[in-house]
């Protein structure tokens, strides 16, 4: 359906392109309707797998297939459910633009090649859409192509993105010269020895740090946030970064114990910096672009410790919270920038620190804001909080009775959650407390319905019940569903973590005047500049050692070949003027000779005449003597 | 009685005499005589070669003949040598080269 959507926005004219305001919503609805029913089908059934034939190369059969169980319908509702809501909201977000014909048509292929990683039963295939996504993710972010930090973060999402995929390929390789084959399923029937196991998860672990925005290559995302607020909402809370998470956990059984370690590890630094990074942006969608990389980072530690099950369940509550926030902080955006462009002030309306005081202009919008807050700090009675409790859970049970490193990781997981809740609040006191700033001479008016509409959708989506009846316990549907059999509980964890959180939000109302501006958060520790360090200067050393060489050396191969050419050339020149040019001459000169010889017998000399007449006789009758 | 031989070798020495005048010298006139020379020396050749037969008189009669045919190409030739002369205001045969290449 929303191929077929990016098909008509592709086809199309200019002219009509508000048909498509329409139009585009209502196939994305018609597809979440469609994965509602097989969610609803295949839901603790046995898992739907088809594949057939896709083409061969060499004698080798290669076939593509798609394959649907429980997490892949799960999934496959996730992202047409948000997609529909993003639809509708951007018809809002993006009346009056003029690109909005591509904007539409790049919202549908992102959809549709992220349906195609959801539903995919095959590595390969899951690699091609993967990449798509990559694409229309790139096109998405530059869609304002004409602000150079778009472009900028269009092309290093894009970039890492493909580094991350080059670590995919890798273990694409691995996997089809030990295996043979890319199906999902027969991969997990298969034994595979422990160090190509280890090798393609890693390269595959790799893939997903690079979609996931995992560390180190996390720095696209929050630079990723020039794109429209829209698109953040759909790309980077809700579909594209947790298609990584969901990679990782379709891919479950190929990770060893040695990777699991270092996904752990990697999420948990994630998860910190991200935290800690979020304290000190003053940006809106920046603080909450590096919630969604810490956020990432609980998600990848879910699957380190070994349960893929918390990590989506994390997914599930992340994504209709994160992107209810993300629409929240897109209609403050728009509003703002409407009643702006009405009183002509010019201020940076993502800066927290122009805003403040909102809660009496934008009263929807800051209830909005505060539900979906509340999930992402997990507090009690939101979906976030049984969905961080299930993380906990499997990191304590994890770590085992004996204290090694990985009560680390267990004290990490904890700060994380208590900077989730300090940088949450002190967002949602800096924009709807406080005394207005800049905003004190404006007359805000609400976002649309049409906008507001999918924000409370999703702030619905909320609440505790979408998980469990139970709103201190994640056992809810999902999780079973997930993850059948295995059953542990901390009875202990839930008061724990409410105490914890509630602490949390102390601390940010105590500190809600003060502000971190450390230069080092506020970079997220300088990780570009690090990469720069490692990898760009060494980059352009080496290619000023190679552009030496090649001046020196294959310039200097070639300056030669060419004086060898021309030497050759000299050589073949005097060749043909003296041996070819000379043969004909001297023929032309022979003859000439040989003419003017004979000419000389007729000279018109009677005495010559008669001589040579005598001698003829003479040597006649010497001839006929002899 | 001379032997033949010695009016064969006189006859070749005449004729070898005349061809080289006609050959080598430069005025017609002087080349006209050798032409006579030659001819004298095949007239010698005629008369001696009859001494071998003597009953018979042709060669004498050739003799005579040749000689009669002589005197009118002298006349003929000189008549050609001065209207030559007239014509190119010379006597000598290699300016006369209207049939040769322009040098």
């Amino acid at each position: 359906m929303p191929f077929v959507s990016f098909l008509i926005s592709f086809i199309i004219s200019e002219k009509y392109s508000w048909i498509l305001s329409f139009i585009a919503p209502f196939l994305s609805l018609l597809s979440a309707f469609g994965a509602v029913v097989v969610l609803i089908e295949t839901w603790n059934e046995q898992p739907i797998a088809m594949h057939w034939n896709w083409f061969s190369v060499a004698g080798i059969q290669f076939t593509a297939g798609i394959l649907i169980d429980n997490l892949s319908a799960l999934m496959l509702m996730i992202v047409t459910l948000i997609s529909f809501l993003v639809h509708v909201y951007s018809t809002g977000y993006m009346a009056g633009d003029s690109n909005i014909r591509t904007y539409f048509g790049m919202l549908g292929f992102f959809t549709f090649a992220m349906l195609g990683i959801v539903v995919a039963g095959n590595l390969l295939l899951i690699f091609i859409f993967w990449e798509l996504v990559g694409f229309s993710s790139y096109m998405l972010i530059g869609h304002w192509q004409y602000k150079p930090e778009a472009a900028d973060a269009a092309k290093r999402a894009f970039i890492f993105n493909r580094i991350g995929d080059t670590g995919f390929l890798i273990s694409l390789m691995v996997l089809w010269t030990t295996c043979g084959t890319f199906d999902l399923n027969a991969l997990a029937s298969q034994p595979l020895s422990q160090t190509w196991s280890s090798v393609a998860a890693l390269g595959i672990f790799c893939g997903v740090a690079g979609k996931s925005a995992q560390f180190p290559l996390f720095s696209w995302l929050p630079k990723a946030m020039e794109g429209p607020t829209p698109v953040s909402a759909l790309i980077h809370a809700a579909t594209m970064v947790a298609a990584g998470v969901f990679l990782l956990a379709r891919v479950f059984f190929l990770l060893t114990p040695v990777v699991l370690d270092i996904i752990i590890i990697a999420g948990s630094i994630t998860a910190l910096a991200g935290a800690l990074a979020a304290l000190a942006q003053v940006d809106i969608k920046r603080i909450l672009a590096f919630s969604t990389i810490s956020q990432l980072g609980l998600m990848v530690m879910a699957i380190g410790a070994g349960s893929p099950s918390a990590a989506i369940l994390h997914l599930f509550a992340h994504a209709f919270f994160k992107a209810c926030l993300f629409l929240s902080a897109g209609a403050v955006i728009h509003t703002l920038h409407q009643a702006q462009h009405q009183s002509h002030m010019d201020f940076d309306v993502q800066d927290i620190r122009n805003l403040g005081g909102l809660r009496k202009k934008l009263p929807f919008t800051f209830f909005m804001f505060v539900i979906s807050g509340a999930a992402l700090a997990g507090l009690p009675l939101f979906t976030g909080f049984a969905s961080k409790e299930a993380i906990l859970d499997v990191i304590i049970l994890w770590k085992g009775p004996v204290m090694t490193w990985r009560w680390l990781i267990l004290v990490s997981a904890f700060g994380v959650t208590f900077l989730t809740a300090v940088y949450t609040f002190r967002m949602i006191w800096g924009i709807f407390y406080g005394k207005e700033n800049a905003t004190a001479g404006l007359t805000v008016s609400e976002a649309p319905p049409v906008m507001r509409a999918p924000m409370f959708l999703l702030a619905v989506a909320c609440i505790w019940i979408g998980i469990s009846i139970n709103p201190l316990d994640y056992n809810g549907w999902i999780y079973n569903g997930l993850h059948p059999g295995k059953d542990f509980h901390f009875n202990f964890l839930a008061p724990l973590s409410a105490g914890w959180v509630a602490l949390a939000l102390w601390i940010a109302y105590w500190s809600k005047e003060r502000s971190f501006s450390s230069s080092l958060l506020l970079n997220a520790f300088h990780t570009d500049r690090l990469i720069n360090a490692i990898i760009e200067r060494p980059a352009f050393q080496l290619a000023g050692i190679s552009s030496r060489f090649d001046k020196k050396w294959i310039d200097g191969v070639l300056h030669t070949a060419a004086y060898l050419q021309l030497i050759v050339a000299h050589v073949t020149g005097w060749v043909d003027r003296g041996l070819v040019d000379g043969s004909v001459n001297a023929i032309a000169w022979m003859t000439k000779e040989l003419g003017s010889f004979t000419r000389s017998f007729q000279g018109g000399k009677i005495q010559l005449y008669i001589f040579w007449t005598v001698f003829t006789i003479i040597i006649f009758i010497i001839w006929t003597l002899l | 009685m001379f032997p033949t031989a010695h009016f064969i070798f006189l006859g070749a020495i005449l004729f070898s005499i005349g061809i080289t005048i006609v050959v080598v010298k430069r005025n017609m006139i002087i080349v006209l005589l050798g032409i006579e020379l030659m001819l004298n020396a095949s007239v010698l050749n005629l008369v001696a070669f009859n001494q071998i037969h003597p009953q018979h008189i042709d060669g004498q009669m050739f003799g005579l003949f040749v000689i009669v045919i002589a005197v009118c190409e002298a006349a003929v030739g000189l008549a050609i040598i001065i209207q030559v002369y007239r014509y190119y205001q010379t006597s000598i045969p290699e300016d006369v080269n209207e049939l040769g290449e322009r040098g």
